[in-house]
């Protein structure tokens, strides 16, 4: 188990965040650039000094600014920390990096089934800048599970590489993490790879946690406008008091008001996009952007969406339940608040 | 016609190395260092050499670390420091040393109440060497400290490594080559110094003072011997450190 309870000065604001991650579990923390997702993580690592925290770790006090106080150093921590670049050792071979950690076994048995999980047995006798970006990135997080770490935390660890390369580091960790059941999180500011690695997902802006829940939970219903920009709606429709958000990808063409909100539009801008068309629809004085499979019509003409259960918003920019007259009943709205 | 070009900077750079090679002649090697007492500089010198750079490792490479590490308040006040000893000529830092360890000054005293003395001595010769050669090794030190990645110092304390083990096993290991070429350059220096030298350690004599006295009472020829000597000395380990330095590099380039 991780538990904690940090706030970090930034020159700019605070960040503040009390998280809780169960053994095997996998939190990614989503978030723009600057939002203070490795501020965090380095509080955790014990690289940067908190104003106030309480962090656990297995059981452990990590940091603890109430007294007693507590302040390990990194060295005592066990905090796996990976990030963009995986620092290997460049004097070191492959297998001299693998097992660096004092606590790593020595060479033997345990280290070659993980090569070969990890598909860098090959490597072992290899100094580190022969490898690639992705069997760098092998040996870093193979180095961090044979120095035996309580935890991994992985900041934006694959940034750069190509898309299907993450997806299949990604896919290894999250079935590593599982195996030796310890808790992960994972840094990004791509909600793609946060909702491919995650059980859980937490949205960072500005030092503060603004939503927690599952990775779902938080696209489909955020609990605020600002999260929902984060995520992704890049259409706010206002209908009386209230406004109701759109995703590109929650709308689709004709006129369906059992599956959510019915909007007509005139086509602004189209464009192809993938395999489908995006176009860009006025909606009185709101810009909507709406991904189709469809050719939209041409520029100028009107075009009737439907988004599908859009979240609603009060003045206030707060998640509000959605109003009778969007075509159907409310669905249930569940929204976690951060903090305990 | 790059080429010729560069070749003949070249050529000129390396024209007083090839002056003493075509100036010398093999009777006058062996006329010159079979006469008793000949060697006697050399042994000084390089007993000198290598106290000197004991001490300039010991005290210095810590110096250069946190330099390079900023872990010093004020850090340019510091760099300035570093440099002002670089930039001050070695006669001159010959005459303040009189000032600053001669048998008048505090220091001098409390050396002769300890039965040593800084003026005519191996110590004032020690003293006149680290001096000349301290600047040079604090720089290449610093440089070879800062190219150190801060990050990999960070990843090997997270894997658990006290800061002297990170330092024995990835900072030290990472920066040698960059040291190693400091401690060459700084041996040079010491080898060769001369300036600071003749005013505070006439006596025992290096090899740059038995040059400078054979020249003043024989002449050049009798000379030039000691100064193959001084080169064979002074150059093998800068020459060794590069050699190494650049294959160290070669394999971690893999």
């Amino acid at each position: 188990m991780l538990d904690a309870d940090v706030e970090v000065d930034r020159r700019e604001f605070t960040v503040r965040a009390d998280l809780q991650v169960a053994p095997g579990e996998r939190l990614a923390l989503f978030g723009p650039s600057g939002a203070g997702k490795t501020t965090l993580l380095e509080a955790i690592a014990g690289l940067v000094q908190p104003r106030r925290a309480q962090i656990e770790l297995a059981g452990r006090v990590l940091t603890s600014t109430a007294p007693p106080a507590v302040a390990l150093p990194p060295w005592q921590r066990r905090v796996g920390l990976l990030r963009q670049n995986p620092g290997l050792f460049p004097h070191l071979t492959v297998r001299d990096n693998l097992c660096y950690a004092p606590s790593a076994p020595r060479p033997g048995a345990e280290l070659s089934a993980l090569a070969s999980v990890l598909g860098i047995e090959s490597l072992l006798s290899a100094m580190p800048a022969r490898l690639s970006g992705g069997q760098a990135h092998r040996v870093a997080l193979g180095r961090l599970l044979l120095a035996r770490c309580d935890t991994l935390l992985l900041d934006e660890p694959y940034t750069g590489l190509d898309a299907s390369l993450r997806r299949t580091l990604t896919d290894l960790v999250s079935s590593l993490v599982a195996e030796r059941s310890v808790p992960a999180v994972l840094v990004t500011h791509e909600l793609t790879d946060a909702q491919a690695f995650a059980d859980r997902l937490a949205v960072l802006d500005g030092g503060e946690v603004l939503q927690i829940g599952e990775p779902d939970e938080v696209v489909l219903q955020p609990v605020s406008r600002r999260v929902a920009e984060l995520i992704g709606y890049l259409g706010f429709v206002p209908r009386g008091a209230l406004v109701a958000g759109v995703h590109p990808e929650r709308v689709i063409a004709g006129d369906i008001p059992d599956r959510g909100l019915v909007l007509t539009g005139v086509v602004a801008a189209g464009r192809p996009a993938g395999a489908g068309w995006e176009a860009d629809l006025r909606v009185g004085e709101a810009l909507i952007t709406c991904r189709l499979p469809d050719k939209p019509p041409i520029p100028g003409h009107e075009m009737v969406v439907t988004v599908l259960d859009p979240p609603w918003f009060g003045a206030d920019g707060k998640a509000v339940p959605a109003p009778a007259q969007s075509g159907r009943p409310a669905p249930e709205q569940v929204h976690r608040v951060p903090g305990r | 016609m790059s080429v010729v070009g560069a070749a003949v900077v070249w050529l000129a750079l390396l024209g007083p190395v090839i002056a003493l090679f075509t100036h010398l002649s093999g009777g006058a090697i062996v006329t010159a260092l079979t006469s008793p007492g000949a060697l006697d500089p050399l042994v000084t010198s390089i007993e000198s050499g290598l106290v000197t750079l004991g001490v300039l490792f010991v005290f210095c490479t810590p110096l250069a670390w946190m330099l390079a590490r900023g872990r010093l308040p004020f850090p340019r006040v510091w760099e300035t420091g570093v440099l002002c000893s670089l930039l001050l000529p070695p006669l001159v830092i010959g005459l303040l040393l009189v000032f600053l360890v001669g048998p008048y000054t505090p220091i001098g005293q409390v050396l002769a109440w300890m039965h040593l003395s800084a003026t005519n001595t191996f110590l004032a010769l020690v003293i006149a060497e680290v001096y000349e050669s301290a600047p040079y090794y604090v720089l290449g030190a610093q440089a070879a400290f800062a190219s150190v990645e801060p990050r990999l110092e960070q990843q090997a304390a997270l894997l658990g490594d006290r800061p002297r083990r990170v330092f024995r096993r990835v900072t030290l290991p990472l920066a040698a080559p960059g040291l190693a070429m400091a401690l060459s350059i700084a041996w040079a220096r010491a080898m060769g110094a001369f300036g600071a030298v003749i005013i505070i350690a006439y006596h025992p004599a290096g090899i740059p003072l038995q040059i400078y006295t054979t020249l003043q009472e024989t002449g050049l020829a009798s000379a030039l011997p000691y100064a193959l000597v001084l080169l064979v000395v002074a150059l093998p380990l800068p020459l060794a450190a590069y050699i190494w330095s650049a294959r160290a590099g070669r394999r971690r380039r893999g």
